[in-house]
């Protein structure tokens, strides 16, 4: 019983994670229509940016973090209008944008791979000892990525309801073109988009390295399709779809390791996917409209 | 023929004609079909470590391996076996993948499927020895020309080189079947193909397991040839790297298939791998030369998008007395 409690609040800590990286993934979907294959690497490089602030400048590491993540917010701005977006304006088949994106994927895991080395990286951040909540242990990281979930989950749902940038983003999801004749400008909100995709994907990918410890270049890649789990789950698009499917993926995931292998565990995300890809490809929310 | 040079370049058209192999079957699935396949490495590496377990005697204490089968099968067997397990697995993961899904859906569950089974291999030592992988693997008819190491590689490029011309003449055949015809109404419209009366899922299924075949073939010869396979040979980089072979030559043209595989395998990768080291950063040169085949890619996509081989545009013209005959029919109707 007591490895499940343990394991329930690594499910918390591990949702966390997946719920801020994929409602970035499913947002960029929901407003372009296409699938960013790199989104992985952006992870990847949201956490060796926040190690540089964090362990060569000494920075905290919260602080390292959100600056860090700024810096994937801008790069993700900076690809999508120079590779990206010339790609939609020309048009041409759905295979096309998917390839470059994959193609970038290589361009960013090398460039990480020149940049930082392919040693294992570890954040400088002080030991604890875990502190009991209930049944659940947990240490005050674990505590901080919980409550920073928590908050970029507020804050996206305050930005989709309450301001003019997060209504165009769900009129786009739901209908470019009307969008467009509706006199929403399309391009600045898509480029928006990308930034607080890429702002997403930073944090996610910093958390994500806490959480793991110690992490090398392949830390983004592996975790990609646990991201692409929890986003299916939910249905793709739909941000409140990918935290419910991010809850569902990152409770089964730590959970399994109470009766599998620890080294298999992200393997239950895959079981999953296909599970829902067989059954409802239009994923658990779909009845509940676009967000 | 015992100069280094002459080993060199022999061991170069080895690896030319294996590359050969993965793109004309990316070709057909990707190229012809237009299934993203994420996976393709994958295959690659299921007929290499196919081949390899039928090739190799059981596993015993002394080979300080462990994986399944050990049967000890004589060639051309494990190549045979390499491939056909490729293509039935390519076809079971096209079953769960192609069924009612957009491409992109498609594309996430067949990278999913890479990275499933690059950690079953890696952690299920049982399996394929985990991360060493399969060593050792008896080179086929080694023994009966009396080869050494040095002068092996003659003995293998008949054998690569073989495959490579029938597995040619099939592909082409392919492109220039109502078969291909029917694969490439599926990649324009597979709605209106279906209209048509293709059947679009089982064709679509066939194109797969092609590919995955071919794939499972060029992984058989490279371990048959250089006698082991471990997990890092088959990282997803190397898939992207394949898609920009066949995206440079040009995708649904056999010959552009291979001038990709020329262009890629020997020029780029080969070609950096003569320039010098730098020292301390031994991964800089590889992850440099990573960064220019992504940029490749992109270049390709964007100015030529078709390849510098371009697939050839069939006409389609009816024949003089049928061309009346639905002339006079149109009129008639009107």
């Amino acid at each position: 019983m007591q490895l499940f409690f343990l394991s329930v609040g690594f499910g918390l800590v591990t949702a966390s994670v997946v719920a801020i990286a994929s409602v970035g993934l499913t947002l960029q979907f929901g407003v372009t229509n296409y699938v960013n294959f790199a989104y992985g690497d952006f992870l990847t490089l949201g956490a060796y940016l926040t190690w540089t602030l964090n362990s060569a400048f000494g920075w905290n590491f919260w602080l390292a973090l959100i600056a860090g993540s700024f810096g994937v917010g801008v790069a993700a701005l900076i690809i999508s209008q120079v590779v990206l977006e010339p790609f939609v304006r020309k048009g041409g088949p759905l295979l096309i944008i998917l390839v470059v994106t994959f193609g970038l994927s290589l361009i960013l895991a090398n460039t990480i791979l020149a940049v930082w080395g392919a040693d294992y990286k570890q954040y400088n951040v002080p030991l604890e000892n875990p502190i009991s909540i209930g049944p659940l242990l947990l240490t005050a990281d674990q505590l901080g990525i919980i409550a920073l979930s928590i908050a970029v989950m507020v804050a996206i749902h305050l930005v989709l309801t309450r301001t003019k940038l997060g209504k165009a983003m769900r009129a786009m999801s739901d209908d470019k073109n009307l969008a467009s004749v509706s006199g929403i400008p399309a391009r600045q909100v898509t480029a928006l988009v990308w930034l607080l995709s890429g702002v997403l994907a930073g944090l996610g990918g910093g958390v994500l390295a806490l959480n793991v410890a110690t992490f090398d270049s392949s830390i983004g890649v592996t975790f990609l399709f646990v991201i692409f789990a929890a986003v299916i789950l939910g249905g793709i698009g739909k941000p409140y779809g990918a935290m419910l499917g991010a809850l569902i993926i990152g409770m089964a995931v730590e959970l399994s390791s109470v009766w599998i292998p620890s080294q298999y565990k992200l393997d239950v995300a895959f079981v999953l996917l296909v599970l829902v890809l067989l059954t409802r490809p239009q994923g658990l929310m779909s009845v509940l409209g676009k967000a | 023929m015992d100069t280094p040079l002459a080993y060199y370049l022999a061991n170069l058209a080895v690896y030319f004609l294996i590359y050969c192999m993965l793109t004309m079957g990316l070709n057909i699935s990707f190229g012809m079909t237009g299934i993203l396949d994420f996976a393709y490495i994958t295959f690659m590496a299921v007929g290499a470590y196919v081949a390899g377990v039928v090739a190799l005697g059981p596993a015993t204490l002394d080979s300080q391996m462990t994986y399944i089968l050990g049967l000890n099968w004589p060639f051309p067997l494990p190549l045979i076996a390499g491939g056909v397990a490729a293509g039935l697995f390519g076809a079971l993961v096209g079953l769960l993948a192609m069924r009612r899904l957009r491409s992109d859906y498609l594309a996430i569950v067949l990278v999913a499927t890479w990275s499933i089974s690059w950690n079953l291999a890696s952690n299920f030592t049982g399996l394929f020895n985990g991360t060493t992988g399969l060593l050792n693997v008896p080179q086929p008819l080694a023994t009966n020309f009396n080869a050494d190491p040095n002068s092996y590689v003659y003995v293998f490029i008949p054998i690569a080189a073989i495959c490579v011309v029938l597995f040619f003449v099939v592909a082409y055949r392919i492109e220039r079947s109502p078969f291909g015809r029917a694969l490439r109404a599926i990649r324009s419209d597979p709605d209106v193909a279906a209209a048509f009366g293709k059947r679009t899922m089982r064709l679509r299924l066939q194109a797969m397991m092609m590919g995955c075949m071919y794939a499972g073939l060029a992984g058989a010869l490279t371990i048959l040839y250089i006698g082991a396979m471990n997990p890092s040979a088959w990282a997803i980089v190397e898939t992207v790297i394949v898609f920009s072979a066949l995206l440079v030559g040009g995708r649904g043209n056999v010959f552009g298939a291979i001038l990709g595989a020329l262009l890629v395998r020997i020029v780029i990768i080969e070609g950096t791998g003569l320039l010098p080291q730098v020292p301390n950063h031994p991964e800089l040169l590889g992850a440099l030369r990573n960064i220019a085949i992504g940029v490749l890619i992109i270049i390709v996509m964007y100015f030529r998008p078709q390849g510098v081989l371009p697939e050839r545009r069939r006409r389609y013209e009816l024949k003089p007395r049928r061309a009346q005959r639905v002339r006079e029919a149109a009129r008639d109707s009107a």
